[in-house]
């Protein structure tokens, strides 16, 4: 029923962590009935009266809560910022295909992630770190725009401590002390030990630093088939009805938003599709 | 179920056949002259339905008067009763318990719908039908459909090469063909079709009657056609995803969405939450459509900000896209995005300029 999937139910709001400027993660107790998301995978997002929001599952904590980063950038969001602890928010979803965690198992995985493109990723970090023996090397490639624009700061560099994890960090601009790499997130895949025979990467971020990073990958010896990337549309309805986030003939809501490069490169280099 | 056989009455007949309906209680949505334009409203006299008009339509142009033998479509589709432009789809209280507006899903009949909206409700069934819409499927469910076939397509039709008229094939109870002032040729499509014309006094078609009919729609399938072929068109059209016919054709869009609006298609939604004052909210769905600024625009951007990507993005979708979508095309050749064009902007020509853009490149 069209109508029972464009209803949304209450969340609770039990925890709200302070990101970056702009930027907070909402950790929400959902309601009963709520299946457990994927890594990758999204919600809408909704406070009454107000409208609706696609955002991406960023953490499942061990109690069950699902955790949302939320850049403030519009209307909903501006009001969602507002929202505190004990709030009470709608939810729908999870809503799309995530990332090839089950694909990747006996492969080395690479990330590669852009400023609020670490959310949907963090999941997939987790993920491996949970079954860490079913997984080769983790490569982790993060950057922001400055070190505060970073995300989960309290927990980045525990990522390093994952075994056989390597993190590495680039800022555009550094604004104080920084130990990391300034330029772009591109420039650590030639500095990161990657085997290009056995890796999958996932992607995130701007897509303009998403295209960069697959002609970065492609130098090193990736191929299409080993590249994911999960793409920003406009997903008003989440559920493949409304029309808004077609790409080519995709509804990246249900087809996506984590797709494999082969299969959408054919759209997804056109200008303006 | 197509029960084939044809058979021929008298004008009067067409009457009673509207009376049959409404006495069996359908709200009959059929033409209806309102304000100088052929609109598709309900209507409760068979007098309402504008036999003896004529409408006149160009690309960009439309007009009515009186005395012409035939009328085509308005600029309302089957669409605007299936899928309305706004539909209240449910109000949340403020404990987020649910509460749906109360049963609006009258047994409806479309009458005297022509043959491309008639083949736009099939496109429907697959789209909206096909995801489970449940006031689509409600309101479908009890339709009984009245197709006139057109003896005098428009000069923007192109339902001949789209396969979608100017006769009716199938899915419809009765196809009706209005060969003169007082012959009319009915052909039941569906068992309560045959019902309905049991009640009528018509007899099987003669050779004469029958000659008629064929030479007349055979005569108007080579008014309805446009210069393209539907083989091999979407991928035609994909190799000519960066034509420069695009950015020329729309520097003449005034990217109004009107064509979105008349298309008997176009199916895009947004979803408006308006509260309310006791803290609940209701959510209303509205027609949106790709034209519009607004439509893929993101928090960080906008996917299609140029008005030529707007435009590409409508005409691949209708020709390209939604045949990998949904089996079928996103057009039925009814020309209204045509005639409503402000700018007068022929599909036909931009789709012809593209094929051609490919061709010379040596694609295709």
């Amino acid at each position: 029923m069209v109508e029972g999937r464009l209803i949304p139910k209450p969340a609770v709001i039990e925890d709200v962590v302070d990101e970056a400027p702009n930027v907070r993660t909402f950790y929400l107790r959902m309601p009963e009935g709520y299946p457990e998301p994927k890594p990758g995978q999204f919600n809408e997002l909704y406070v009454m009266g107000v409208g609706e929001v696609p955002i991406s599952v960023s953490d499942v904590t061990q109690e069950g809560l699902v955790a949302h980063t939320v850049r403030v950038a519009g209307r909903v969001t501006e009001v969602l910022a507002e929202a505190s602890v004990g709030d009470v928010i709608g939810v729908r979803g999870p809503y799309g295909k995530g990332w090839p965690v089950e694909q990747a198992v006996g492969k080395d995985v690479l990330i590669v992630a852009g400023g609020i493109g670490l959310a949907p990723l963090r999941p997939v970090i987790r993920h491996i770190e949970r079954n860490r023996a079913k997984y080769g090397k983790l490569t982790i490639l993060y950057g922001a725009r400055a070190p505060r624009h970073l995300l989960y700061k309290y927990e980045l560099e525990k990522y390093a401590s994952i075994p056989n994890t390597e993190l590495l960090l680039s800022v555009d601009k550094a604004e104080g002390p920084w130990e990391g790499h300034v330029g772009f997130v591109t420039d650590l895949i030639p500095k990161a030990d990657i085997d290009p025979e056995r890796t999958i990467a996932m992607i995130c971020g701007p897509e303009i630093m998403m295209k960069f990073t697959i002609k970065r990958l492609y130098e090193i010896g990736l191929k299409d088939n080993q590249i994911y990337l999960s793409l920003e549309r406009r997903m008003r309805c989440g559920v493949g009805l409304c029309g808004h986030c077609q790409m080519g003939p995709y509804f990246v809501c249900k087809h996506g938003p984590v797709f494999p490069h082969w299969f959408i490169k054919k759209y997804f280099w056109v200008e303006q599709i | 179920m197509v029960s084939g056989g044809i058979y021929s009455g008298k004008f009067g007949e067409l009457r009673k056949l509207f009376n049959a309906l409404r006495l069996r209680g359908y709200r009959v949505i059929a033409p209806k002259l309102e304000d100088g334009v052929i609109r598709l409203k309900e209507v409760t006299s068979f007098d309402e339905v504008p036999y003896g008009w004529e409408d006149i339509q160009a690309p960009g142009k439309y007009s009515v008067r009186e005395g012409g033998k035939h009328f085509r479509h308005g600029p309302d589709a089957p669409k605007r009763i299936l899928y309305p432009p706004r539909l209240e789809l449910f109000r949340l209280r403020p404990d987020w318990s649910v509460e749906y507006p109360k049963e609006r899903f009258p047994p409806t009949a479309l009458f005297a719908i022509k043959p491309c909206d008639l083949a736009s409700i099939s496109v429907m069934d697959r789209v909206q039908g096909g995801i489970g819409d449940p006031y689509y499927l409600a309101l479908r469910k009890k339709l009984i459909i009245i197709v006139e076939n057109c003896v005098e397509p428009g000069a923007t039709c192109f339902c001949s090469t789209m396969g979608t008229g100017p006769e009716a094939r199938d899915g419809f109870d009765i196809a009706y063909t209005r060969l003169d002032d007082n012959l009319v040729v009915f052909r039941p499509g569906s068992d309560l079709g045959v019902e309905l014309l049991s009640e009528l006094n018509i007899e099987p078609a003669t050779d004469e009657v029958l000659r008629k009919y064929y030479d007349a729609l055979k005569n108007a399938s080579l008014k309805a056609k446009a210069p393209f072929e539907l083989e091999r068109l979407p991928d035609e059209l994909e190799l000519g995803l960066n034509s420069p016919v695009f950015k020329e054709v729309a520097e003449r869009c005034f990217g109004c969405a009107g064509c979105n609006m008349v298309c008997p298609t176009c199916f895009c939604f947004d979803v408006i939450d308006e509260p309310e004052l006791d803290g609940g909210a209701v959510r209303v769905r509205v027609w949106d459509g790709c034209f519009s600024y607004t439509y893929a625009e993101v928090a960080g951007g906008n996917f299609r900000k140029d008005l030529w990507a707007r435009y590409r993005h409508w005409v691949l979708h209708k020709f390209a896209y939604w045949v990998r979508q949904f089996g079928v095309f996103g057009c039925v050749g009814c020309g209204r995005c045509i005639t409503w064009c402000p700018a007068g902007i022929d599909l036909r020509e931009t789709i012809k300029s593209v094929v051609e853009w490919v061709r010379s490149r040596g694609g295709g």
